[in-house]
Parts: structure tokens; sequence; C-alpha cells
């Protein structure tokens, strides 16, 4: 690593100073000039007919300066398009804490005074809440009528083929989605088989839990033009988004990103800056909205449910025979859920002669779903990944060579019938295989060593960048991407390795979408590989203006010049040099002969590459109480190529802790009526600081041959073999499948009473 | 109900302010005061965001009445800096890359520093145990660990 | 937050005058952790709050010596938790305390909070109930005393009037040769609330048990004795299997119910469990101050 400038190390991050000290500036700390507070009354039915809402007491109180309902609204539809376009709930409710009404007020107390004061009279409807239950003949329908199926946020994340199974009838059904799968013959192959597997998984709908709950700031000038401060993942995106709801050109709407204090996925959908331009437009003042964290656990947009059935058989010899699978996937009340994902790994992994995969994607009255980080991949990883450990107990063989001996290869089909693209799966359950935490593991009562192996296919979508030299000779990377995680950093250091700099002397800025070049949503690990790869080519842009400059002052050709040390000079002739800080004067100076430098990047990737994880835990239960501590856990990535090990190890730890609750601790607990039973962070447990162990992180590399500099997407596949690591683990301690996440301390014990019972 | 007086010190300069009596402390610091330093990530004293120093000891400002504070001293993250600098966590935490969204990090810093004022050798048992009211979903906590352990050895050196 | 008035005596007594001249709607504010939770949340709409925190009176531990020890109840539980006083006098009390929200909440929470927000799951009221504490209580007519056997009705119910004040809980000295110690299940190691909690506390002679008293949490409307499984034990030789068979005595004692946090099956298991587990702990200091 010693021959770059920037690549490999281990770069501050220059936004860090301001999180840190609090200066950070995120959409809540937003105060300005004649600023109302929006707040959004919430259906608490899960599916109701809307008989009236009286608002007028609420108009009444002092320091309300407006209150909205649908009737008010040009924009909202009885059947909306999409989750986005249903703004407030027009005649009936299909998910508890549906917006009925939304108020704006002097401040903030006064607004939720406001609620209060609005009566709704509503008619409470028989409610599809069970997803298989969703599924039957004569089930409480989700939707009146059928409406083209938005599958935008899905393909923001994963664009992968998918072979949907398309309705025979216009009628609408629960049933959005099926897509069926199928390769050999699958009935011989569970004939053939000495072995056969066969158990139900049950992955319950778990909220990203960002630590800053949705917030938007939103104002109007004179002449109708929106400006909308967000806490989003993609500002164009946005900009679209609102424009399509609020019928106006794109060109009438400009969004800034603040900072943005976490968003997994579920920042992408708008679901609450078209009611706050609203607002604002009513009154012709700027409002805030900011949701309440029961608001955000209630209402917002949860990763699916997703029930499958797995079966897979193998012959005494280890070969593997055949796999079926049947997922149901409760993508709560508008559809666009990432089934395809789940189906793909679930049946995809391994290398199964014969397979057969229907999915469901199923409609129900809940809170309708968005991504969350590798949507879909954790659960078709957990289901593979859990059945991979049963087969190899059955089979008597070791759990690491049975997969050894049948994972995919770059080239092996996928379900989908394409081929798997160049990948590191091996390598990454290489180097599992060859840890001392694997090697070394020892059996003990009551403890268990467990690991799964899971991947990501990631997105790929069209960005540009752009990189100016300043008149101080320094550089600035003008870009369309909100940063998320540190990726400004890593651009700096692309754009410093590429121009000869450290990384330093590179600075970046999110312009808004009326100035930025156009870059992609931050979400499916897509933001190094594709907007890094912009980035690397708008700064190669603007090396070549750098040497054509030097080169008329130096007198020399360009391929004779080098840049070094913050100079251009000839190579093997040190002393003839200009400094950056030279070009950048002559080159904006006026009357000066050159031009400035604005290197632009324009690139699309169209290959992807998958990125594999893996991780191992090593856990101790104590039966009495069903808990399960974590003793040891070690998280492995093939990365392609660290741009930056600290901000990696930083994905791999926080990922790593994602799927560390998914396994043991949350979940959206709903009642039969669909309402919501653990609308706070007290009863929906993420994982505190004491209950995770310090996590390792073994960096692999596998260099892609599209990424920049070799770099894969990093953001999602830590967070994919959590869940499945930790069943295999509590498995090996106890002896006991765990099928249903999260495997709570109560489940644990009803497992070991079970085993004792029959045993 | 109308307008109180609140006198209170905050980052060492004393304030006085007309606040309602239902604010909370939090609403106080960061829509009166202007800190926007410390975060609302819950309400409900569940995440920690909202940590600040009341008297010297960390409590979640969300559930602090403002006129509970009258006449003491509030310390919150942007206390935490000096002429001299950034508090030599503010730095490790940088250093270490111990943040990402950085939403959390206000409220996590701040508890870091009651921790070292308390006990400056913390064990890790110690250091989680005591950040463990600091929710962050973007770290896993492993870079804390790390960046509060550098400050405990920087103090020993 | 719902829009109150905000009263902040100087004095317990002129707190009591408060709430009497005042009148109905007003709530007494403590720490704030549960009360201001339940306010934002608009679960509760008091008129007015009363805010305890500069009664100054209400904050002080005090070693009655013989008496025992008073804790006020605006002692905040960060204080019980390091209090050399109270590590001394009421261990059990320290080990419900240290355990409730983190350490930016037990900094805030109080225990009169605690015990008067009345959860059956408040980890400081087995330790109390288990400690034979005494609440005393101040009102317009003066001032009483009550066991906290009696201290509870039900969910957010408790002996106090309108207008009356907690004042703090009087902690009998334990006798000699006895040991104590609460244990809670939770999912998760800190922030979290007790799926079930248990105190217990034995006191020996010579091997047997001369006393024993066991409280459960988070498995009744409010926190309750186990007599019955008490009195397996008095009289009798302790043992393991002895410890075992008053663990799943209070477990047959409890009245759980299923919630989001557990069902009543696995609550009456953990009753059981740490029953056994904070039995044989109490045995084992027993017989260390035996030896």
């Amino acid at each position: 690593m010693t021959d770059t400038l920037a690549i490999g190390q281990r770069v501050d991050r220059a936004e860090g100073v301001g999180k840190v000290t609090g200066r950070a500036t995120y959409v809540a700390d937003l105060k300005v000039a004649g600023m109302l507070y929006g707040k959004m009354l919430r259906s608490p039915h899960a599916h109701a007919k809307i008989r009236s809402i009286d608002v007028e007491k609420a108009r009444a109180l002092p320091g309300v300066r407006c209150v909205l309902t649908a009737a008010d609204l040009d924009h909202v539809d009885d059947e909306p398009a999409s989750r986005a376009h249903a703004v407030l709930a027009k005649g009936r409710v299909r998910f508890q804490g549906q917006p009925v009404a939304a108020v704006a007020a002097d401040d903030v107390h006064t607004a939720e005074e406001a609620l209060d004061l609005i009566e709704v009279e509503y008619e409470i409807l028989p409610a599809a809440i069970d997803p298989l239950e969703a599924m039957q003949d004569g089930a409480p329908q989700v939707r009146q009528r059928l409406v083209e199926n938005d599958d935008s946020e899905a393909q923001a994340h994963a664009t992968v083929a998918t072979n949907e199974v398309k309705p025979t009838s216009n009628k609408p059904t629960n049933v959005s989605t099926r897509i069926h799968f199928a390769r050999g013959d699958v009935a011989r192959g569970f004939q053939d088989s000495d072995v056969i597997i066969e158990q139900t998984y049950h992955i319950p709908h778990v909220h990203q839990s960002y630590m800053e709950p949705r917030a938007a700031l939103a104002s109007w000038d004179h002449q109708g033009h929106l400006t909308v401060h967000a806490s989003c993942q993609g500002i164009f995106a946005l900009r679209a988004e609102l424009a399509s709801i609020l019928h106006i050109p794109e060109s009438r709407v400009t969004v800034i990103a603040e900072e943005i204090g976490g968003g997994f996925g579920a920042k992408i959908q708008p679901i609450i800056e078209p009611i706050t331009a609203l607002l604002a437009q009513k009154t012709r003042r700027p409002v805030k909205l900011v949701l309440s964290r029961s608001e955000e656990l209630i209402a917002a947009t949860p990763a699916p449910e997703t029930i499958v059935e797995l079966k897979t058989g193998a012959k005494r010899d280890g070969s593997l025979t055949a796999l079926k699978a049947r997922v149901v996937m409760d993508v709560g009340c508008f559809p666009g859920g990432p089934l395809n994902n789940v189906c793909l790994l679930a049946a995809g992994l391994y290398k199964f002669p014969a397979l057969e995969v229907d999915g469901f994607e199923v409609l129900t009255h809940k809170a309708s779903q968005a991504a969350y980080r590798a949507p879909g991949a954790p659960h078709g990883t957990f289901v593979i990944e859990s059945q991979m450990d049963a087969l190899a107990s059955a089979l008597g063989i070791d759990r690491m060579e049975l997969r050894l001996r049948h994972c995919i290869a770059t080239g092996d089909l996928m379900p989908n019938g394409h081929p798997w693209p160049f990948n590191g799966m091996r390598q990454v359950l290489d180097a599992i295989a060859c840890h001392p935490a694997w090697l070394e593991r020892k059996q003990a009562p009551n403890r268990g060593v467990g690991f799964a192996v899971g991947g990501w296919m990631g997105g790929l979508q069209p960005a540009s960048a752009t990189v100016r030299m300043d008149r101080d000779g320094s550089l600035m990377i003008v870009t369309g991407a909100v940063d998320l995680t540190g990726t400004h950093t890593a651009f700096r250091q692309i754009a410093a390795e590429e121009i000869g700099v450290a990384a330093d002397q590179v600075a970046i800025t999110t312009a808004n979408t009326d100035s930025a070049p156009f870059a992609g949503t931050s979400a499916g690990s897509k933001v190094i590989y594709t907007i890094g790869n912009a980035v690397k080519a708008a700064a190669a842009d603007a090396r070549e203006q750098i040497l054509e400059i030097a080169s008329r002052e130096l007198e020399a050709a360009p391929v004779d010049l080098e840049i070094r040390n913050g100079k251009v000079s000839v190579k093997g002739a040190a002393e003839r040099s200009i400094s950056l800080s030279k070009i950048g004067q002559v080159s904006t100076a006026i009357g000066s002969k050159h031009t400035p430098v604005l290197g632009r990047g324009t690139t699309t990737v169209t290959q992807q590459s998958p990125g594999f994880a893996g991780q191992l835990a090593e856990v101790e239960v104590d039966p009495g109480t069903g808990n399960v501590t974590i003793l040891r856990y070690v998280s492995f990535q093939d990365v392609g190529r660290a741009i930056n090990p600290t901000l990696v190890e930083g994905q791999m730890q926080g990922g790593s802790a994602q799927g560390i609750g998914i396994a043991l601790s949350e979940q959206l607990v709903y009642s039969p009526d669909g309402r919501l039973l653990n609308a706070s962070l007290l009863d929906y447990r993420t994982m505190t600081a004491i209950d995770l162990p310090n996590i390792e992180t073994v960096i692999v590399e596998v260099p892609s041959p599209y990424g920049p500099f070799g770099a894969k997407g990093a953001g999602e596949p830590p967070i994919v073999p959590g869940p499945a690591a930790l069943a295999n683990a509590v498995r090996d301690a106890t002896g006991c499948d765990f099928p249903d996440l999260p495997i709570t301390p109560e489940k644990v014990v009803n497992a070991l009473r079970r085993a004792a019972a029959t045993s | 109900m109308s307008k109180q007086i609140l006198h209170l010190t905050v980052n060492g300069e004393d304030r006085e302010i007309l606040v309602q009596p239902y604010q909370t402390l939090l609403e106080v610091l960061r829509d009166e005061i202007g800190l926007t330093g410390a975060k609302e990530g819950c309400g409900t004293g569940d995440c920690g965001c909202c940590t600040v120093l009341l008297d010297g000891k960390p409590v979640t400002s969300c559930l602090v009445v403002g006129l509970q504070a009258d006449g003491h001293q509030v310390t919150t993250v942007e206390g935490l800096e000096s002429d001299d600098g950034l508090d030599p966590i503010q730095q490790a935490f940088v250093r270490r890359g111990a943040l990402q969204c950085g939403f959390c990090i206000p409220g996590a810093v701040v508890m870091a520093r009651a921790l070292l004022n308390e006990n400056p050798n913390p064990t890790e048992a110690e250091i989680r145990w005591a950040m463990a009211g600091n929710l962050c979903r973007c770290t896993g906590y492993t870079k804390w660990i790390e960046a509060i352990q550098d400050v405990v050895q920087e103090v020993k050196a | 937050m719902y829009k109150f008035d905000f009263i902040a005596p100087q004095t317990a007594a002129e707190a009591v005058a408060e709430l009497q001249n005042r009148g109905p709607g007003g709530k007494l504010l403590a720490g704030g952790t549960d009360l201001l939770l339940q306010i934002k949340a608009r679960v509760m709409k008091p008129a007015y709050v009363v805010d305890l925190s500069r009664v100054g009176e209400l904050a002080q531990i005090e070693d009655r010596s013989g008496e025992g020890v008073f804790v006020g109840s605006m002692v905040r539980l960060r204080t019980i938790q390091l209090s050399p006083v109270l590590a001394e006098r009421s261990p059990i009390l320290v080990d419900g305390a240290k355990l409730v929200g983190s350490i930016q909440i037990r900094n805030l929470a109080t225990l009169g909070g605690n015990l008067c927000n009345a959860a059956p799951s408040a980890d400081v009221s087995p330790p109390l109930i288990v400690a034979g504490a005494r609440a005393e209580i101040l009102g317009p007519a003066g001032r009483r005393s009550v066991s906290l056997d009696d201290f509870f009705l039900g969910p957010r119910r408790t002996v106090l009037g309108p207008d009356e004040v907690l004042l703090g809980v009087l902690i009998p000295r334990a006798p000699r040769r006895s040991g104590g110690s609460y244990l809670r299940h939770t999912p998760r190691k800190e922030m979290d609330i007790a799926v079930v909690g248990v105190g217990s506390a034995v006191t020996l002679d010579d091997g047997y048990c001369t006393a024993a008293r066991i409280a459960l949490g988070a498995v009744a409307p409010t926190p309750i004795r186990s007599v019955k499984a008490e009195s397996v034990l008095v009289g009798q030789r302790l043992s393991t299997e002895l410890i075992t068979r008053a663990a799943e005595t209070a477990a047959e004692d409890a009245r759980p119910i299923s919630d989001v946090r557990g069902s009543a099956e696995f609550r009456r298991h953990l009753v059981a469990e740490l029953a056994k587990r904070t039995l044989t702990t109490a045995w084992a200091q027993a017989q260390g101050e035996e030896a």
C-alpha cells in the first residue's frame, strides 16, 4: 500500500469535527424567520373508512395557522400510486398511523394541542394483518382497484433480473407480485436424496432505526418555487418525487441535503416532505416538520416481514440434489418490496442442480415497507445458511467443508438463469476457514460457534461529478451525492490518488439540485462503486487539464510531466517545475491565456460486482434465562479494495451490529388488529454498547474490474450474514434450531424445554 | 399558563430567558438558546442523543423540565471545546472514525466526558456499561470504545 | 408536550399545600423519567405539576442507626447506586436501583418517583418489600407511615392521597446472619424494563432459616410478596433442594399476564429461575455472616 498517495489510507473525515462539536447541521436544527411547525394526526386504526373529519376547533385554536385534510388537496387519490403519493388519507385509512390531517402552528406544542381538537369519525373495517391470511380468498382487500406497481425503490438498490408472473385477472388481490424461478427436476432431486431438511423460517418486520427521526423544512418563494431542506439519501430522487406528487416541473423544486442522521434505505421514499411542502404552500410560510420516535416506529417504512418454507436435499456423499422454496413477503399496504433478493439468495448461494422458487409479495393493512440495508439479503441468507448447517449436521459433514464444496463461483448460474458476476464468496469462506476464531474453537457447555456467508448484488446508476481547481491550487469535488457514512472522504481519496496529491488537498461539497452534477441515490452500496467512478473520471480530466497548462508553462509535452509534492515537473528534471498553486493562479487570473481547470466525469457502470460478507459468532447461552451473550464476533468482507480502511471497518462493524439486532432482539410486534405494540426504543430494542462485543474485522480484497481502484460497494453486505451466523452459533450451543427471528430469551428457553421433553 | 424566567449557566455563560413551563431543557437549549448540538432522537430518554451535563452529571435533557434547571449549571457538547481546541474525546472520536451519521455523537462524547471525569481509568466493560444509554445505529460501538480507550492511555502517558 | 403550569415549592409542606390549594389536576414531578413520558404521550394531561427537585429535605440519605436508614423520596437512583451508606446498609436496594434505565436516567430518576409511578416492574419495589421498608408520607393531616407491602394498589396506583407527598422510605436494619439479593430478567443488559424481577432475603441461625422474604415484580398488577414460598423456607435447614422448592412455589404464586415483553408462562419460569438465583446468593451471604 506504500505505492499510493491516498488510496488505502486512514484519512480522517473532514466532517468529523462538525459532528463531534455539535456544529454539523441537521434539518431539525434549522430555524428560519417566520417558521411554523407541522404535525400530523394519524389513524389509530389499521383499516377504517373515514366518515367525517371536523377540524373547526383545531383551526380556531390560537397559534394554529393551517389545518389540512385530503379534502383540501388536489394531490391525493383514494387509491394512491405509492406511499409517497398517499399524502393524507382520502376516504379510507389502510394502516395504523396513516396521516389523516396535518397542522401548522406557531410552535410544536400548539400544533400537538390542535391535533387533540380534530374530530375524526371512523368506521372500523376488518383488516388483513397476517400475511398468510391476507393471501387467502375472502381476506379484506388492501387495494380497491389495481394500480401500476411502483418498484422504483427496489431498483434503486439492486438491479436484478426477475421473473415476474403476470396476474391473470384484473381483480385486485393482496398478492401484489408473484415470481417463479425453476431449473432441473426438483421432484427427482428429492427422490434421489438421502437427507432432506424442511423448515419454515420467519423474519419479522424490523425498523431501520436511524437515530435521526425524519425531518423536513419547506418554503416557497413568491414565484412558486419550492425549496426543501431534507434528511434524504438522494436529492435528485426526492426532487423527482416532490415534482410528481405536487404536479410541478422539477425545475421549480430545489432540494438541499442537510446532514443526515442515518437512513439505511428508509430515507428514500418521501413520506413527510410532500405534506410539509403543502403546509408551507398553504400558509405561505416556511414549515418544519419533525417526526417523533413513536411516529417513526408506528408509521414510517419498516423492512418487510418474510416467511420462507425451505426444503433442501443432499446425498450421503455430500452432493446437493434439490431446493424448493416458497417465499411470502409482507410489504404492508403498498407494493415494491425486495422479494426478488430473498428468492435469489435463498436459492442462489449454493449450486443446487434442481430448484424451484415461488415468491409472493403480499399486501396487508400495516405501514408499507422500505429498504433496509441490503433489502431482502439477510432474509434469503438466513434461511439458506441456517439450512446448510442443518444439512451438514444430518450428513455428518463439516459445515465449512460442505459450503466450500458447493458455494457458487463467478459464472455459475443464479436462479434467474443469469451468471453470477465476478465475486469473492469463496475467498470470504476461505478467510473464515483459516481464522483462529474458527480453527481454535472449543467445545464447552452452553457455548457455540456459528458462521454464515451472504452477499449483495450491488446497485447500478449513472453518475457524474466535477473536480475544480481553485486559485490557490486546491481542488474541490462538487457532487450531488449525499454522504451517509463517510463516502465523501473516500471521494477525496479517489480524486487525490488520480491527480497525484494528498487527500487533504482535495475538498468536497454536496451541491443542491440546482447546481450539482447528477448523482444517484446513496443506496444499494453504489456510492463508491458508481459515483466514485465519476469522481475518478472527473479527477483524471482535471489532471489532464493541469498537465496541459503545465506543459505550456514548462514547454514540455504532457506525457513527460508528473504531479508530485504539489508540483508539476518534467520527469527526470525536477528543477523544471510549476507549483499547483501557480497553476491555480494562472488558470483563473484576469487576462490569463489559460482556461480554468474543471474536470468533468460522467460514467455509467453496467456490470455488478457483488459484495460478499461472512461473520462468525461465538456465544454463550444461559439455559435458565435464555439470554444469549456474544463472546466473540468477527466480521469478514470482500470490499474489492478498501479505499479507507477506517471507513470500511466502520461499515463492517455497524452492519454487523444491525444484523445482530435482527438476530437476537429487534421486531415490530403488531396486535391482531394491526396496532404496533412496541412503539418506543425501550421496547424496540436495538443493541446497546454493553450488549455487543468488540466486533473484529477482517478485510478481504478481491478487486473489482469495474469499481474505482478495484473497490466494491461496502455498505450493505455486513448486515447480511449476522442473523444466520448467530442462529448457527446458538444452534451449536444448544442443539436446537432457531428458524423464528429474533432469537429471544423466551424462544431459547422454550426450545431447550422442548428438547429436554423429547430427549 | 404564562412564560417564566429561567436563570441558568450554560457552558459557563449566565443566561436569563423566558420559557414556557412545559418546555424541556432540551427545547430550551435548542430553541431558545440556539445550542443545537444536543439532539432529540426519541424524546423518551431511551437513546441518549440529548445527553448534557447538569451540575456535572449526565442527564437526558429531553426528560428535564427547563425550569427544573433554574439556578443550575448545564454543559452541552458545545461546551466541551475550549480555546485550546477540541476535548481529547472529540479528537479521538474523529481520529478513530467513531462516527458515521453523527446524530448520536454529541450525546456520546458528553457521556464519555462524564465517564472519564468520574473514572479516569475505566475498563472496557465499564466503558460499555457507561455508554449503554447512548444508542448508536451506525458504528456498532467498537470504535467508540477504542476512542475512549485512546484518551485513557493519553492521560496515563 | 401537553401544556402545564409549573410550581416549585421549597419544602414538602409547601408541596402539600400547593396540591391542596390548587386542587385536582396536579401531579407531583420528581425525576420526570416516567411522568414526562406520559405527559408527552398525552396519556396524562395535568393542569399543573409540582416539582419536588427544590425540596432539599427529600434528597437526604439519613442513617437512623438503631431504627434503620431513611432514604428520601428525591434521592436519585444513581446516588443510591453510589452511596457507601446504602452499600453497607441496604445492598439489595442498590441491586435494584442500579438496574433502572441508563446512567443518564438514574441521574434523574428518584426513589420516590420509581415507587409512586407504581409500575409493577419497578426495580426498587421488590428490594424494598424484601427489606421490610416503610413509606413515610406527609399529607394535610400530618405524617403517616405505611408498610411497602401495602403501598401499591394497582398499576400506577398507590395509597397516596391526591394531596399527599411521599417523604421517603425507612429501611430497617437487617438482622445479623442475613443476606439479600435482587435480580431481574431483561433481553438487553441495560436500558430495559424487567420482564420479571425477584428479590429475596433470608436470615439464618445455625443453618436454619429463621426468616425469609421473597418479593416478585412484573408478575401481578403490583409487586407482590410470595408468603407461600417464604413459608417453605422458614424453620427449615436451607439446602439447594429447599431453595428450588421455594422458587417453584414462588412461580406458582405469580399471577403474570402475557404481553409484548413476555408470555405468562415464560414469566413463571423466570420467577422460579430468578428466585433460585437470588435465594442462593442470599443464603451464601447469610452463611458468610454466620461464619
